[in-house]
């Protein structure tokens, strides 16, 4: 409207000494925890031999960063798709911070590459169902309910899915950023258009290729167990990562001086966002959970009665209870969204939880040794006690902040902090959600 | 004429003329009854000074009202009254009640909030819309200003709406 201004300015982000500190910090500290974990991690577990008990702390470096690998891939392909989607609705509010997610979505590079580089590595280790021999009949641990899946679960078709997605997900990230940054330079309507045409392709085979990579990546550990809604419930837990990071940033950015349009309007709108998926995620969980332990049928409810009553019962209710209550009751009022204090601690707390469900949906399935399946062990999994919370798991969330940190902040310098000439700027500095 | 319900109307035909009269008037001490407008015009509300909606307080006590009083009543009925043995299921667990206390929750949130607007806006079935000018619900704005409360000159009322760029000035008498 013509009775306010907008000042449009151009400014890059620009890497404090405290930011490199930090980004390395967290990444060096890391890796020394991490590698500390690792070499003082000895299990005693009764009846194993020392041969098995070397293979279980393999498997928990492994499982870490998949862990990781996973979680930070997932909220960097949900920041592209964040884009994609507010592209194809014509929203305009978005505008002002567009850039955040689009500097998150360059971690996709390097996350694909590592998460690539362990499944090729690390899946035989990791996936019960890439042992030798559990697909040929004949041998000690054939498995026929897996062998009937081997024409989906097998080397070569993973790793070809593997790669085609992620590397699709690359790309279009890339040309979103592309013609984003073009943008900046032609101005005009050439560039909106063509991100237009690109988010909507992108977010249709989004939708088919994340469901397809969440079973590959995490379902198929526990391959005996399948849920239908997985996909949709680990989309969940990406996309509203992605917007409490999104969400964070926009806090520090502001709180630094930078993005003079941005206002608690948008600020709010995002918490709104926080607040809705966290309600969609809790809704998600229940509907994977309820229908399994009310049907309680034994094939199912075994991913559940290691969960629910086992080792890890803490971390399961702890999960509910921060991914749920805290957002629910905190970021229910529009004073607590737009409060910089509660904002960073909602946030904080929900990245936390997020993590530790991603963690939850791994480690118990991946924490198991592999036997002959005998009467004791007619699955041919040994199940194994949680090994607790040590050094490699905080090790290694710290070095994958780091990495996603500083890539992004990395990220943030190569283009203004918002598109000046992005067609709906001007509607985006002037958004207004009312009283 | 009861000049205490007398309301004077400024017709404009844009949304940015609109709001700068009601943000001129408002600056010149007149007390608005009420801004008309076909579609939500931003950042009129704060002009206007409106409070902020109590109705969502009210919907979180709904929303409450509801969760407790199926809880209550599910506990009640499949325990405390008659237990039923269903596949040798546990009588007294909270994930079974979780489905109806969520829709229970939502239904008395809905009901419990369009209530409570139609009592707050004095609406109910079979009373006819106030409506300050037809036209408004087509393409035209109308700014309705209190005369009393305003304590107001008519004449130079008249002239500020229609230096503001009102394309015409009507006198309407308020129903509530």
């Amino acid at each position: 409207m013509e009775h306010e201004e907008v000042h449009i300015r151009e400014e890059k982000y620009l890497i404090t000494e405290g930011n490199k500190k930090w980004a390395f910090g967290l990444m060096i500290i890391g890796l020394i925890l991490a590698a500390i974990g690792y070499f003082t991690y000895h299990p005693h577990i009764e009846g194993l031999s020392e041969h098995d008990l070397h293979h279980l702390s393999l498997k928990r470096l492994l499982s870490n960063i998949l862990v990781n690998g996973y979680f930070f891939f997932i909220i960097s392909v949900c920041a592209a798709v964040f884009i994609a989607i507010s592209q194809i609705a014509n929203a305009g509010w978005y505008v002002a911070i567009r850039r955040i997610p689009e500097a998150m979505s360059e971690y996709t590079v390097p996350g694909g590459i590592i998460v690539i580089v362990l499944t090729l590595f690390g899946l035989s280790t990791l996936y019960h169902w890439a042992h030798e021999g559990i697909m040929t009949k004949g041998s000690a641990n054939y498995d026929a309910l897996l062998a009937g899946k081997s024409w989906y679960l097998n080397k070569p078709f993973y790793f070809i899915r593997m790669v085609l997605f992620i590397g699709f997900w690359i790309f279009c990230a890339f040309m979103i950023r592309k013609y984003s940054r073009n943008e900046d330079e032609v101005g005009g309507l050439v560039n909106f258009k063509k991100t237009y045409a690109l988010s909507a392709a992108f977010v249709v085979i989004f939708a088919f290729t994340f469901s397809m990579y969440s079973w590959d990546q995490i379902m198929s550990i526990d391959a005996h167990w399948y849920s239908t809604i997985f996909s949709v419930y680990n989309f969940a837990t990406g996309w509203v990562s992605a917007l409490t990071i999104i969400y964070l940033f926009t806090w520090y950015l502001r709180g630094k001086g930078y993005l003079n349009i941005v206002t608690d309007e948008h600020q709010h709108d995002l918490g709104k966002f926080m607040f809705a998926f966290s309600v969609f995620w809790t809704y998600m969980w229940v509907a994977q959970f309820l229908l399994i332990w009310y049907a309680n049928i034994p094939e199912e409810v075994a991913y559940y009665k290691e969960r629910l009553f086992g080792s890890y019962q803490f971390y399961f209710y702890f999960v509910v209870l921060v991914n749920f209550c805290i957002p629910f009751f905190l970021f229910m009022s529009r004073d607590n969204k737009r409060n910089r204090k509660v904002g960073f601690f909602v946030g904080a707390a929900m990245l936390v939880g997020h993590w530790l469900d991603v963690y939850l949906m791994v480690i118990p399935g991946t924490m198991n040794l592999a036997t002959d399946p005998t009467d004791a062990h007619p699955a041919g999994i040994i199940k194994v006690a949680s090994q607790g919370f040590g050094l490699m798991e905080i090790g290694f969330v710290c070095l994958f902040a780091g990495l996603f940190i500083w890539v992004t902040l990395k990220a943030l310098t190569k283009a203004n902090l918002y598109p000046t000439k992005h067609p709906y700027i001007k509607e985006s500095a002037l958004h207004d959600v009312g009283i | 004429m009861e000049s205490d319900k007398l309301l004077i109307l400024g017709i404009y035909d844009n949304p940015d003329k609109t709001y700068t009269a009601t943000k001129k008037l408002i600056a010149g001490g007149y007390e608005i009854f009420d801004v008309y407008s076909p579609f939500a015009i931003h950042g009129l509300d704060r002009v206007m000074g409106i409070k902020r909606t109590r109705l969502s307080i009210a919907a979180f006590v709904f929303a409450m009202t509801g969760l407790s009083l199926a809880l209550i009543f599910m506990i009640y009925t499949s325990y405390f009254d008659w237990q039923i043995n269903v596949g040798g299921k546990p009588s007294l667990h909270i994930p079974t009640y979780i489905p109806i206390t969520f829709e229970l929750g939502i239904l008395f949130t809905a009901i419990g909030m369009v209530t409570c607007f139609f009592i707050v806006n004095r609406m109910f079935w079979g009373k006819n819309a106030d409506i300050m000018d037809i036209r408004v619900t087509d393409d035209l704005f109308v700014v309705a200003v209190d005369v009393k409360k305003s304590k107001a000159d008519i004449g130079m009322l008249n002239q500020m709406l229609i230096d503001n760029g009102a394309i015409e000035v009507r006198e309407r008498i308020k129903e509530v």
